[in-house]
C-alpha cells in the first residue's frame, strides 16, 4: 500500500520534472482518468530513482507495471490477441478431451495381457498382435457386419420415411399440422426403456406371416428387432431436420419439376432431396452413429450370438469372461469398431460442405 | 397446340376468393396476356391451367379434354416461372432435358431436341454450364428452352421478365414475340406490366380482385375499356376521371361542363351520377386545338407541375380557383386536377393560366355506381351519332 502511494507520488514527480519542452509528458495519448487509474492501482514494482530516470527519457508509463497488468493493457489495446489465445485454449481443451480417450485406449490395446495395472501415458510393453487376436478369439468381423447392416438399414428406413414426413410437414398445408409435429417431437422425448418390455413381449410373439423369413415367426434374434425400434426412436429428430431443410426449397422449383413431368413424389426425390443434401447427410449421419452406438436394444434384443445378428457391442463384451477380462482385446476391438464411423463422418462431412457451397439458391 | 377454355373457374382459399368465376376461351396459337394489379388472381388463374392449383369450382379444358383433375405432367403444358426456377444442381443440358429424360426419350432424340431448343433461344455452347455461372438473361433463356423442348400444347409464362433489368426486359420482350411467331404455340402470359401486355399480346385479359374485367385486343382495351378499372389500369399515365352528373344539356362535373344529349347515354336518365374519363393525350391547349375535330368548350385551368419526359411533356392542371395540388390523391381521380400530355416544345410554364379543351371523340363515360362504360366518344351534339356504346364495341 505504502509502496503504491510512494510510486504514485514518484510518478507525479516524474511528470513534474518533465519540463524540458518535448512532448512526452502531456501528449502520451493517455486520457486523464486513465492517469488517475494508473496512480491508484499501479501495483507493479516500485519505481525507484533509476527507473524514474529512464522514464523521463521514454515516458513509457506502461513499463512501470507488473507483467500481468502489462498483459491486461495489451489485451485492451489489441483484443484480437486475446480472442486468438482463447480460441487456441478452447481448441486444445476440446481436442484433448476428445482424443485422449482414444490415445489411452490405444495404450491399453498395445499393452500385453496381464500388465494392465498402471498404464499412464505409455503402454507397458508393445503388443500390436492384439488387433489380430481380436478376430481370432471371437468372430468380431461378424459382429461388425451385423452392426453395419442394422445401422444402414435403420438409416435408410429413417431417411425414406423421414423424407416423406419432412415433405408433408415442410411443404404442405393441412389441418392439425402443428399438433402432429409436436406429437412426433414429444414421442422422441420418451425414454426408450419405457418401450422395451412391450416391444420385447411383441417381438417374442410368433407371427404366422413372419415364419417364412424368421423360422419361428418371432423377431427376437433378427435385425428387425433392432431396426424397427431404433428407427422409430431416431425418426423424430430426422423428421425435424428434414422438415427444416425441405421447407426452404423454393416452391417454384417443385412446381417446375411437376410441370416438367414428375409427380409430387418424383419432385421430392429428383429435386428437393438433392438440393437438401446437407440436411439429408446430417440426418443420415446422426441416425447411423446413434444406431451403431446404441446399447439398450442392441444388448437385449438378441442372445449375443453373431449368427443371431448380435451387434458390435456384444462382440466387445464377449472378451469379458467369467474368470478373466481381456481389457487389451476390448480396447483393440473398440478402436476397430470406431473406424467405419470415422470414415463415414469424414466422407459425409465432405458431402455436407460441398452441398452447402454448391447449392447456392439465389431465389 | 390447343385451345384453352376456362369455364366458371373459381378458387377459394379459406376466406379469400382468389379467382371468382372466370370464363374465357383462348384460341389455338393465340398469345393472351393476363394483366392486373398484384393479388388480382392472375397467377392463380394460370396455375389452374397448369394444374398446380385445383379450382374450387369450374372446369379447365385444353383442346377438347377436360383437364381439371389431371396432374400437371399429363396436361401437355410447359411453364416459365417468375423466379426462373432452374434446378441449381443440374447443368444447362440436364435442365433442358429434364422433361424429356422423365418421358424416356432415347439419347439421340434428347440430344437433337436440346440442341434445337438451345439454338432457338441462342444458347449454343453453354450446355455444360451450371445455372449459377450464368447471367439473368441467360438463365431466362434456359428456362424458355426447357419449356419449348417438349413441344407443349400450351406455353405458360408467369411474369418471366419480372426479375430482369429494364434493358434486358425490352430485349427479351422482342425475343418472346419472335419465339411466338416461330413456334406458333398457344401462349398464356401473366404480367403486371402493361407495357409487356400491350406490346406482345393478341388479346389482353384484364383481371381485378379475382374477376375478369375485359378480354380484348390491346387497342380495344385502350380505346374502348369495358369499365373504369380497365380504363384506369391500361395506359400510362393513367386516364383522368371526373365524377359528375347527367344534366339536361350534357354532363356537369365539379369544374366543367360537356355538352351532350342525355338521351344518347344508354340506360341513364337526367340526374344519374356518371364519371367522365379522358386520357392525358386527349386534353389539348385551346391554342393548339385546331387539330381536334370536335373540341369541348374551353376549360379554365392553371398549370401546376410540368414533367418533361423528352418525347412528351406532362402538365398537371389545377381546375378550381385556389385549388392546391393534392398530395394524397392520385391526380387522375381528383376532381380538381387534370393531367395533360403535350408535345415537349409547347410554350408553357408552371403557374400559367391556360384554357384547355377535351377531344370529344375520345371522352369516355362510365356509370359512377358500377363503373361500367356507357359511351366511348361523344361525337355529336344532337346525339344522332354519339360514338360507340360498349354493346356495339363487343359485337
Amino acid at each position: 500500500m505504502f509502496d503504491d502511494n510512494d510510486s504514485a507520488r514518484e510518478d507525479d514527480g516524474v511528470r513534474g520534472t518533465d519540463g524540458d519542452g518535448d512532448d512526452n509528458g502531456d501528449s502520451d495519448g493517455v486520457p486523464e482518468h486513465w492517469k488517475r487509474t494508473r496512480e491508484m492501482t499501479d501495483g507493479g514494482q516500485p519505481a525507484d530513482e533509476s527507473r524514474s530516470g529512464i522514464l523521463t527519457e521514454d515516458t513509457e508509463a506502461e513499463l512501470d507495471r507488473g507483467p500481468f497488468q502489462q498483459w491486461v493493457a495489451d489485451s485492451i489495446s489489441n483484443p484480437e490477441r486475446v480472442y486468438r489465445s482463447m480460441f487456441y485454449t478452447a481448441t486444445i481443451f476440446f481436442l484433448f478431451t476428445t482424443l485422449f480417450p482414444f490415445y489411452w485406449l490405444l495404450m491399453v490395446a498395445l499393452t500385453p495381457e496381464g500388465q494392465q495395472q498402471d498404464i499412464i501415458l505409455t503402454p507397458n510393453g508393445f503388443n500390436p498382435g492384439a488387433f489380430i487376436e481380436v478376430f481370432q478369439v471371437l468372430p468380431f468381423h461378424w459382429y461388425m457386419f451385423n452392426s453395419f447392416v442394422i445401422a444402414t438399414a435403420s438409416t435408410i428406413l429413417v431417411l425414406v420415411i423421414g423424407s416423406l414426413a419432412g415433405y408433408a410437414f415442410g411443404r404442405l398445408e393441412f389441418p392439425g399440422k402443428t399438433p402432429l409435429m409436436l406429437l412426433v417431437l414429444i414421442i422422441s422425448f420418451f425414454p426408450p426403456a419405457a418401450f422395451f418390455i412391450p416391444l420385447n413381449d411383441l417381438f417374442n410373439t410368433s407371427f404366422f406371416l413372419l415364419e417364412p423369413i424368421t423360422g419361428d415367426g418371432t423377431l427376437y434374434n433378427t435385425p428387425g428387432a433392432m431396426v424397427l425400434p431404433l428407427s422409430a426412436i431416431f425418426m423424430p429428430l430426422a423428421i425435424f431436420i428434414l422438415t427444416t431443410f425441405y421447407a426452404q426449397i423454393p416452391d417454384g422449383l417443385e412446381d417446375a419439376a411437376r410441370v416438367e413431368g414428375t409427380t409430387r413424389l418424383g419432385a421430392l426425390f429428383r429435386v428437393i432431396i438433392p438440393l437438401s443434401a446437407p440436411g439429408v447427410a446430417t440426418a443420415g449421419v446422426l441416425t447411423f452413429i446413434a444406431v451403431y452406438n446404441e446399447f439398450f436394444f442392441s444388448f437385449l434384443m438378441t442372445d449375443g450370438q453373431p449368427e443371431n445378428w448380435a451387434p458390435i457391442l456384444e462382440g466387445i463384451l464377449g472378451y469379458q469372461g467369467q474368470y478373466e477380462v481381456m481389457y487389451h482385446l476390448m480396447a483393440a476391438s473398440s478402436i476397430i469398431g470406431v473406424i467405419p464411423v470415422a470414415i463415414l463422418v469424414i466422407v459425409a462431412q465432405e458431402k455436407i460442405v460441398s452441398g452447402l457451397t454448391a447449392g447456392a439458391l439465389k431465389e | 397446340m390447343a385451345r384453352v377454355r376456362l369455364e366458371h373457374v373459381t378458387k377459394r382459399y379459406e376466406d379469400v376468393t382468389a379467382v371468382d368465376d372466370i370464363s374465357m376461351e383462348i384460341e389455338d396459337g393465340e398469345f393472351v396476356t393476363f394483366v392486373g394489379p398484384s393479388g388480382c388472381g392472375k397467377s392463380t388463374t394460370m396455375e389452374t391451367v397448369a394444374g398446380l392449383t385445383r379450382p374450387t369450382e369450374g372446369e379447365v379444358y385444353i383442346g377438347d379434354d377436360n383437364v381439371t383433375t389431371l396432374a400437371p405432367k399429363d396436361r401437355g403444358v410447359a411453364m416459365v416461372f417468375q423466379n426462373i426456377a432452374l434446378f441449381p444442381h443440374m447443368d444447362v443440358f440436364e435442365n433442358i432435358s429434364f422433361g424429356l429424360r422423365l418421358r424416356k426419350y432415347d439419347d439421340e432424340e434428347i440430344q437433337r431436341r436440346v440442341e434445337q431448343a438451345a439454338d432457338i433461344v441462342q444458347l449454343e455452347g453453354m450446355l455444360d454450364r451450371m445455372p449459377d455461372e450464368m447471367s439473368g438473361g441467360q438463365r431466362q433463356r434456359v428456362a424458355i428452352a426447357r419449356a419449348i423442348v417438349r413441344n407443349p400444347d400450351v406455353f405458360l409464362m408467369d411474369e418471366p421478365l419480372a426479375n430482369l433489368d429494364a434493358k434486358l426486359r425490352v430485349h427479351m420482350r422482342t425475343e418472346l414475340q419472335r419465339l411466338h411467331r416461330e413456334l406458333d404455340t398457344t401462349i398464356i402470359y401473366v404480367t403486371h406490366d402493361q407495357a409487356e401486355a400491350m406490346t406482345m399480346s393478341d388479346r389482353i385479359a384484364v383481371l381485378n380482385a379475382g374477376e375478369l374485367q375485359q378480354i380484348a385486343p390491346p387497342l380495344t382495351c385502350y380505346n374502348e375499356p369495358a369499365n373504369r378499372f380497365v380504363a384506369g389500369f391500361i395506359g400510362s399515365p393513367s386516364m383522368n376521371f371526373a365524377e359528375g352528373e347527367l344534366v339536361e344539356d350534357g354532363v356537369r362535373t365539379k369544374n366543367f361542363h360537356v355538352d351532350l344529349d342525355p338521351g344518347n347515354v344508354p340506360g341513364m336518365t337526367v340526374g344519374d351520377a356518371v364519371t367522365l374519363g379522358v386520357r392525358p393525350e386527349d386534353v389539348h391547349l385551346t391554342t393548339a386545338a385546331d387539330t381536334v375535330a370536335q373540341p369541348t368548350d374551353p376549360i379554365d385551368a392553371r398549370s401546376d407541375v410540368i414533367e418533361p419526359m423528352g418525347d412528351e411533356m406532362f402538365v398537371y392542371l389545377l381546375l378550381a380557383e385556389g385549388a392546391e395540388r393534392s398530395m394524397e390523391e392520385d391526380p387522375s381521380s381528383s376532381a380538381d386536377q387534370l393531367l395533360m400530355s403535350v408535345t415537349p416544345d409547347t410554350p408553357i410554364e408552371e403557374g400559367q393560366n391556360v384554357d384547355v379543351v377535351l377531344d370529344r371523340s375520345k371522352i369516355h363515360l362510365f356509370e359512377t355506381a358500377t363503373g361500367q362504360a356507357l359511351l366511348h366518344g361523344i361525337t355529336n351534339l344532337s346525339g344522332r351519332d354519339s360514338g360507340t356504346t360498349p354493346t356495339e364495341a363487343d359485337s
